[in-house]
């Protein structure tokens, strides 16, 4: 009875036991999931992260990638990311813009990657240091980049034809684009140009940098769009709308279809759109060229894009993120990324080899204005402190009445910038 | 018999129970705890919130976007009041004039812009306000008007949500005016008429005091949700721009709070707006119970 009992004692503990590790085996056996978050909608790179997703599904069977598109670009992401974070559910990976990635790395809890410089040497060689100062803050490595792209100016040829202009020869300066859009408005009575005017400031950076200015002192004290090469700039950009009446007014969606239906001769906005606007102009070539210089000042241009950060707090999940960004940056990854959408590849001998991206660039001609763009490339300022977000409201909000023209651009921005310099941290 | 009296009451609030314990949990908790949070910085990841007094409400009453979203929501909250309790009024009862097949047809045609997704319905009005090819402004133009940027204009954008938010609510309140309309009873018509009443004195005279109480539910409902409906359009359309001209109370708080992480600030900014409605609304009882007939 006794032995009975052991026996069968025994068997229960090495059946629980056993189902234990069974339970456990088929744990590790399941491939661990991470949710990576992005900006890319279908018209904007989305079946391009499809697409990565799945080979690197197919070259990883331990790792599933579930991929969540954002509305509302990196401001839109950086909300839901703020409120997850709350929620303590972030996901593992996310986008976070270069205007964006100051106020992440302070506010956020996220991984420092300085250490995968050691255990990974390989995946940084290629990355030029430039670019990967890109997601570099206070002498960390907070994030990597990834999307890169550039502004550049599409036009219309056959608007520039109607207007008897020479679709060959856009135009290279400001002063050029106001005669020939005062030409194409008279000739075709259509809009000469749109620059872009989404929820971001990124091309009134572009042309406070392009007109020699600096959208943050260096001591990153004062905000700079209250100097006179942003005043400039901002002038001009009023006087367009409202005086010449060559430049539309509109929001980001009405600009981009206003263009696309042949209502806008020239449309300053992201190389990352080149994809979208080759397959949507609406009965015409697209053609794209670099945007214009302020005079013979040289040609400067904000850094769009993105670095990638990981906020996975679970080490198994940091390692699949990680896998995850070494993927996407490889030559493979890469190539699929720059052909959905025209960012430009942080590896940039990949435009020149011919078993990557030398055919897409050959056969892509607007992808010139990016490349001959790239080395003019500055920062999108991101604005430091936790009042960041605020900042950059404040500005997008300062173009806004500038372009309604009710007030000269100076001491709107004047006011928006003693406002927005009052928020940096001291 | 005290004792009856008190195991009566005892059964009463044990039905009450489950409903004031839900209420209690879903809408005052949130009301207290945002209360409470006004009175603190905090941006929602930070593991620390700083007490902060009263300045929360001081900066709010300092703050130019405030005001100038109290200003628009005034201006909304009128205009959809006056347009989404009279435009279905008229609509029901020339509505009900029609006989046969076509009074369903219009129903449904009238009906229909309230199922559809509002997300869906600013998509499709995103496209029709395009203000160089969008419908509004090609027929304008072929009235010979110039129609305005309806959302990048200050003087515009507003009118361009509260449009939408019309369209979009009106035939709830139309569906509510045929049934009460439908309910007065026939003979008092046939009465009025018998007594040589015109088309008009029957409406002046039967038709709205007797549907008085309807109008009455109309109204409070239309002015206390109607800011509320103003979110969803203006985040699609214009997120409160250009420069804050169509900016309203609801979405200036979901933009403190979920913009710019100022979470003290926007429960600061949301006890203020819920004192103002909680005002109005009492206001509003008060005055409207006073002028309505029952028909008793």
């Amino acid at each position: 009875m006794r032995r009975q009992i052991v026996v069968r004692s025994t068997s229960l503990v090495l059946t629980v036991f056993l189902a234990l590790c069974g339970g456990a085996l088929a744990r590790a056996a399941e491939p661990i999931t991470i949710e990576y978050w992005h900006i890319n909608s279908p018209t904007f790179g989305g079946p391009a992260v499809k697409e990565l997703v799945q080979v690197f599904e197919a070259k990883n069977p331990g790792i599933k990638i579930a991929e969540k598109f954002q509305p509302g670009v990196y401001t839109g992401l950086m909300q839901q990311l703020q409120v997850s974070l709350a929620a303590k559910r972030p996901p593992a990976i996310a986008q976070i813009g270069y205007n964006l990635t100051a106020y992440a790395a302070g506010q956020f809890p996220h991984v420092i990657l300085d250490k995968y410089r050691k255990s990974d040497p390989d995946f940084f060689k290629g990355i030029p240091d430039n670019i990967m100062a890109l997601g570099v803050l206070g002498g960390s490595l907070h994030g990597i980049p990834f999307g890169v792209s550039t502004p550049v100016m599409f036009y219309n040829p056959d608007l520039f034809k109607a207007a008897g202009l020479n679709p060959d020869q856009p135009p290279q300066t400001w002063d050029e684009l106001l005669r020939q859009g005062a030409i194409i408005k008279q000739k075709t009575g259509k809009l000469a140009v749109y620059l872009q005017q989404p929820n971001d400031e990124w091309i009134d950076q572009t042309l406070i940098w392009g007109n020699g200015g600096r959208p943050l002192s260096e001591d990153g004290k004062h905000v700079g769009w209250d100097s006179p090469q942003a005043i400039e700039a901002m002038q001009m950009w009023q006087d367009m709308v409202d005086k010449t009446k060559i430049a539309a007014n509109l929001t980001w969606e009405e600009g981009l279809q206003a263009f696309l239906s042949g209502h806008i001769a020239m449309c300053l906005t992201t190389i990352g759109r080149q994809d979208h606007m080759r397959k949507n102009a609406s009965g015409f070539q697209v053609r794209a060229v670099p945007v214009p210089r302020f005079g013979t000042k040289p040609l400067a241009t904000a850094t769009g894009g993105n670095v990638l950060m990981i906020f996975a707090s679970d080490p198994a999940q940091e390692k699949a993120a990680w896998e995850w960004i070494k993927f996407v940056l490889s030559p493979e990854g890469a190539t699929i990324w720059t052909k959905g959408t025209g960012y430009l590849p942080p590896r940039a001998e990949l435009a020149t080899d011919p078993r990557y991206l030398k055919p897409f660039f050959d056969e892509a001609p607007m992808m010139k204005a990016a490349l001959q763009t790239f080395p003019y490339a500055r920062p999108w300022v991101s604005f430091p402190g936790s009042r960041g977000l605020e900042i950059t409201k404040i500005l997008i909000k300062a173009r806004e009445e500038i372009l309604e023209g009710k007030r000269p651009a100076e001491p709107i921005l004047k006011e928006a910038s003693q406002q927005a310099s009052a928020l940096l941290p001291k | 018999m005290p004792g009856r009296r008190w195991r009566a009451a005892a059964i009463g609030y044990l039905y009450l129970a489950p409903a004031a314990a839900l209420t209690a949990v879903f809408v005052y908790w949130p009301l207290v705890a945002s209360a409470t949070l006004s009175f603190y910085d905090w941006n929602l990841v930070s593991p620390t919130w700083a007490a902060v007094g009263f300045a929360n409400y001081r900066e709010l009453a300092h703050n130019r976007a405030f005001w100038l979203a109290l200003v628009n929501t005034a201006k909304a909250a009128a205009a959809l009041t006056a347009l989404t309790v009279l435009v279905p009024l008229l609509l029901a009862v020339a509505v009900l004039r029609v006989t046969g097949w076509w009074r369903n047809v219009y129903r449904v045609v009238l009906f229909s812009p309230t199922v559809i997704s509002m997300a869906i319905a600013c998509a499709v009005w995103l496209w029709m306000f395009h203000p160089l090819h969008g419908v509004l402004n090609t027929l304008l133009r072929y009235a010979g008007i110039q129609g305005p940027r309806w959302l990048s204009s200050g003087s515009s954008a507003i009118w361009a949500i509260i449009i939408v938010t019309v369209w979009k609510t009106f035939g709830f309140n139309f569906v509510i005016y045929i049934a009460g309309l439908l309910a007065i009873p026939a003979e008092m018509y046939e009465a009025g008429r018998v007594d040589g009443a015109s088309e008009r004195q029957l409406f002046r005279h039967i038709t709205l005091p007797l549907l008085a109480p309807t109008t009455l539910f109309v109204f409070l409902t239309t002015f206390i949700l109607s800011p509320q409906n103003l979110f969803v359009p203006t985040q699609i359309l214009t997120q409160g721009g250009p420069n804050e001209a169509s900016n309203n109370l609801g979405y200036l708080v979901y933009q403190l709070g979920f913009e710019y992480f100022r979470v003290g600030y926007a429960s600061a900014a949301a006890t203020v707006i819920f004192l103002l409605f909680l005002g109005l609304t009492a206001v509003q009882f008060y005055f409207a119970e006073r002028r309505v007939h029952y028909g008793r």
